[in-house]
């Protein structure tokens, strides 16, 4: 927990701290997916891995089960929604690679709350009378409520040892910074965890920033495992403020996801082709133009107008002042 | 007014007419997005939005919100939680509407978004993304209203798998469970409007969209589909209409 230098490369982190067989919190929603961790780790040719999360949009969850690095899954909902399938998650789930559990978004977002705090499981009302409890009972059961009898729906807790985000800012001993949004679950996701957090941010900036605003820190620095500098780690999901998505490489990524004979062509061009995520973007941009990326660039203006000051009351003023008293409490 | 219009935009104008003036809609991710946009401009300037994504915003966003964690709903929002604070607001029964689409529904309105198969045999079970928050959305808002292209293979007899709960098997499968939300209310395809009867729960067809029969609607529903003894022709979208929401979704993302 010592407050050192976390920054590290993407390789260095997802070598040193995902390990095969790992449960994992994969971060965002449908924008702020780890995409650069997720072909790193893909790269790695990491194994067995166990994913838990809500909701996952742009493919990025189909690539990593498409290159054979899933186990298990624990979620509400996965697809690219720019061609409106999950078809490496099909097929792995046809083939029986991959043991997929469902629950609603909210089912999956208070088994990372119970996780949260610590909790064996937690009460939820959605899931009851449908099909997703009857085909998860790993996840969901029914209980009479100790205190009325009436049914309820409980949720085991979920705890992943490591979590993946991407976010826009982060300091260098790892405190995270976002806004618009606490990351949907990813506040859960990553407090939750058992070893910690590796983030990609857009930007590295220094803790004396952080700590002139920190309302805004997601993840404290003490449940950071590494740091990672990675503009466009969430392509071509969105990130807030830095980039909108990329419908069009959305679409094409998921052409080549439909066909188990064309992921690899994709994978060995974009994934494995590329050492890093920069060669990833300057290979973009050598297909797409510059002009592909300056397309993503968001429209701006909506800086915070609240002026406020995190001030606070020094009670040395009270040195030396004697207490005060009346007639009424006199002895 | 005779404007040309695609079944899409009137099924989104005809939509919109189902949200009241000051309700708490909580919209998932497709059309219901384009619908909110256009009803805060047109017969529901004081509703409020609310997404899995956490957004809580009393304005339209500034631009097409196509996800429901989109910046753009979160660009002057009035709240940007995550999903915590929405998806607890649903618990507490202080949503209106759960606004919802969806693969197949049948006639207790009983929603399918996982897949189509048998999940026990999984090498036949044809994936979708699954439920994200439709299901807490029908659960426990106080009433569902969903969106769907009208399609023989959407509108089924029962449904592959149960995502997301309508009336479950019928009259009172709801209440047993002790479900806080009053269930599907309005379904609206792209041929017509469907309500359900208040005491056997199965849903009816209330308007044909113009163009349209009651026969072709029947041809594209595979289960026997009563229809209201009063059943009438939706009112085509007007001109303005037409302008105000195609502004919303020039490029015709959602539209098409």
């Amino acid at each position: 927990m010592a407050v050192t230098d976390k920054r590290m490369t993407l390789k260095e982190a997802v070598s040193k701290f995902i390990n095969n067989g790992d449960t994992v919190y994969y971060g965002g929603f449908q924008i702020m997916v780890p995409m650069a961790l997720t072909h790193e780790i893909i790269r790695q040719k990491k194994k067995d891995l166990n994913i838990i999360n809500a909701s996952t949009d742009v493919g990025g969850l189909d690539l990593l089960v498409g290159a054979k690095c899933v186990k298990e899954m624990h979620l509400a909902w996965a697809m690219n929604w720019y061609v409106k399938a999950p078809y490496a998650i099909r097929r792995a789930v046809q083939s029986k690679e991959i043991k997929r559990y469902d629950l609603s978004n909210f089912g999956a977002t208070s088994a990372m709350i119970a996780g949260f705090l610590g909790i064996p499981f937690i009460p939820v009302r959605g899931n009851i009378g449908t099909d997703i409890i009857k085909h998860n009972p790993t996840d969901l059961k029914v209980i009479a409520d100790p205190f009325t009898g009436e049914q309820i729906t409980v949720v085991r807790a979920w705890r992943a040892d490591v979590a993946i985000i991407h976010a826009q800012k982060a300091d260098y001993f790892g405190n995270v910074i976002t806004w618009g949004t606490r990351g949907v679950t990813d506040e859960f996701g990553t407090m939750g965890t058992k070893r910690g957090v590796i983030v990609t941010a857009e930007e590295i900036i220094e803790p004396e920033i952080t700590r002139s605003d920190p309302d805004r820190t997601l993840v404290p620095y003490f449940k950071t495992l590494a740091v990672v500098h990675c503009p466009y780690g969430a392509h071509p999901s969105a990130c807030r403020g830095y980039y909108g998505l990329d419908i069009r490489f959305s679409q094409y990524q998921g052409k080549y996801e439909r066909s188990k004979d064309l992921l690899p062509v994709f994978m060995d061009e974009w994934i494995y082709g590329c050492e890093d995520h920069a060669a990833y973007i300057r290979k973009y941009t050598e297909k797409f133009g510059q002009e592909g990326l300056d397309r993503l660039k968001p429209i701006l203006g909506f800086k915070p107008k609240l002026d406020l000051d995190y001030g606070y009351h020094d009670p040395a003023v009270w040195k030396g002042v004697p207490q005060y008293t009346d007639e009424h409490i006199k002895a | 007014m005779a404007a040309n219009f695609k079944l899409t935009e009137l099924m989104v104008v005809r939509c919109a007419k189902e949200i009241n003036d000051k309700e708490v809609v909580f919209a998932g991710v497709g059309l219901p997005l384009v619908v909110v946009s256009f009803a805060m401009a047109t017969s529901a300037p004081s509703m409020i939005l609310f997404t899995e994504g956490g957004s809580i915003r009393a304005t339209a966003p500034p631009g097409l919100a196509i996800t429901v964690d989109d910046p753009a709903l979160f660009a002057n929002g009035d709240a940007t939680f995550g999903m915590l604070a929405t998806m607890a607001a649903l618990q507490r029964g202080e949503v209106d509407v759960a606004f919802i689409g969806g693969a197949q529904i049948d006639k207790f309105g009983n929603i399918n978004s996982t897949g189509v198969g048998d999940i026990e045999m999984p090498e036949g079970f044809t994936y979708f993304a699954g439920s994200g928050g439709a299901n807490d959305m029908a659960t426990s808002g106080k009433r569902v209203l969903a969106i769907m292209p009208q399609d023989p293979k959407k509108f089924v007899e029962k449904v592959d798998y149960v995502t997301t709960p309508g009336f479950l098997d019928g009259p009172g499968a709801r209440e047993k469970l002790g479900m806080i939300g009053g269930g599907p209310t309005v379904v609206v395809s792209t041929m017509g409007v469907y309500k359900f009867d208040e005491v056997t729960k199965e849903m009816y067809l209330a308007e044909y969209f113009p163009g349209q029969s009651v026969e072709s609607v029947k041809a594209n529903c595979s289960f026997d589909l009563k229809v209201a003894p009063d059943v009438k022709v939706t009112e085509a979208p007007t001109a303005e209409e037409l302008t105000i929401l195609r502004n919303i979704d020039p490029t015709g993302f959602y539209l098409g």
